[in-house]
């Protein structure tokens, strides 16, 4: 299997500028290309170990180009679109990485509809999968990034997958988006980890990427079953507090922060109702992360 | 029939349930309802067929305390304005 990783940083830029990088993410092959250095830098820096799709198919194409004329030398920016469609305004130039990984986000959740796709981190570990569904704010990232630093595996930080027949999640382990306060706290908390370098004044603030474990991505293919749905909550100072959701409630949560619930109709509510018929949920108020990964540490490891 | 309510024609509800809630999917409108166990064991009693609200307090008049029997008209009537409220029943007069 040829890796992003074995071609060297010449050979993946004639890729993007020309035929296209034929990049697999989780179940997906995506066909970037691009002129943009920020973006090729990105690119090495995050996705080296994973697979290069050769077989000329890919389920999204994605273009991402410096803009032209005297946008390429005056506040330069990059422009995306998608199999011709231009969709979103640019971005400055050396926004082109977390661009991409929006844009990524948008393919996934606009059009995978053989997943329910809930907004939500998931996470595993003793092949019991943590799905953290959250607004933006909440600690979500941070409470991944962290989980996925302490020897848990990461399977998404942003979209859940749950496969509409086997309601089980297929892994889309992609670098961690971390904004604003949580890129500081988290370069503390994993400082061997790699991150990209912030990219600031996005619409999100500051934006840098975490770079998913090499394991994560080995074990793409491998999908794990819901044990939890735990909806977290940063509040500094907070005493660390896990109160159980009852089912129904957590049913109708987690539709909420589906992306497509309405769009997948009786199958998206047969498939979300036999997740949370075996698993438990809670909400979940944290402020020391050691003190979250000890708890969770505790319910990964305790009898079935 | 005037006074009797009925599920709407065509109209599929998938339930899931866990303790006493439960989640109803229609069908026709793509809605998720939360419900409590009351609300339904109504629309279980009407999935079978249409049924007037006398009829609906006498089949359910045994599953509670004599002492509410009285209560047990209105909050019938009270679960049925809600449920039609939500599209999940009509009642057989109303206007078109």
């Amino acid at each position: 299997m040829l890796t992003v990783s074995a071609l060297t940083r010449k050979e993946i830029a004639a890729r993007l500028a020309g035929p296209g990088l034929y990049l697999r993410t989780g179940p997906f092959t995506n066909c970037i290309r691009s002129d943009s250095r920020f973006l090729l830098d990105g690119i090495c820096q995050m996705y080296g170990a994973y697979a290069i799709d050769e077989s000329g198919f890919a389920d999204f194409h994605l273009n991402l180009h410096r803009a032209t004329g005297w946008r390429r030398w005056i506040r330069p920016q990059v422009r995306f679109d998608n199999d011709g469609e231009a969709p979103f305004e640019p971005m400055p130039a050396n926004h082109a990485f977390p661009m991409l990984e929006w844009m990524l986000n948008w393919c996934v959740s606009g059009s995978a509809n053989s997943y329910l796709i809930i907004h939500a981190a998931v996470v595993e570990k003793n092949g019991r999968a943590m799905v953290l569904p959250a607004p933006p704010g909440s600690g979500k990232s941070t409470l991944c990034a962290a989980l996925a630093s302490r020897g848990w595996r990461l399977l998404s930080d942003e979209l859940t997958l749950i496969g509409l027949d086997n309601h089980l999640i297929t892994p889309l382990a992609r670098p961690v988006s971390l904004k604003n306060a949580s890129i500081p706290v988290m370069k503390a908390y994993a400082p061997d980890a790699q991150f990209t370098v912030p990219a600031r004044d996005t619409s999100k603030g500051t934006v840098a990427h975490l770079k998913a474990s090499d394991d994560s991505v080995a074990r793409s293919a491998e999908a794990a079953r819901v044990a939890w749905v735990v909806f977290p909550r940063y509040r500094a100072g907070a005493p660390l507090a896990l109160v159980p959701i009852p089912p129904a409630r957590a049913f109708m949560r987690v539709a909420e922060n589906a992306f497509n619930y309405s769009l997948t109709g009786a199958r998206g509510f047969q498939a979300l109702g036999g997740v949370i018929d075996g698993c438990s949920s809670y909400d979940f108020t944290y402020s020391n992360l050691d003190e979250a990964i000890a708890l969770f540490d505790g319910m990964a490891g305790a009898p079935q | 029939m005037p006074g009797f309510w009925r599920i709407a024609p065509g109209q599929q509800l998938a339930a899931r349930g866990w303790n006493d809630e439960f989640v109803l999917y229609n069908n026709l409108s793509g809605d998720t309802h939360l419900l409590d166990g009351d609300s339904t064991a109504l629309l279980a009693h009407l999935q079978a067929g249409p049924a007037s609200l006398e009829a609906l307090v006498a089949t359910f008049a045994g599953d509670i305390d004599p002492d509410d029997a009285a209560a047990l008209p209105g909050t019938i009537a009270s679960l049925l304005d809600q449920l039609a409220g939500l599209y999940l029943i009509e009642s057989l007069d109303a206007p078109c």
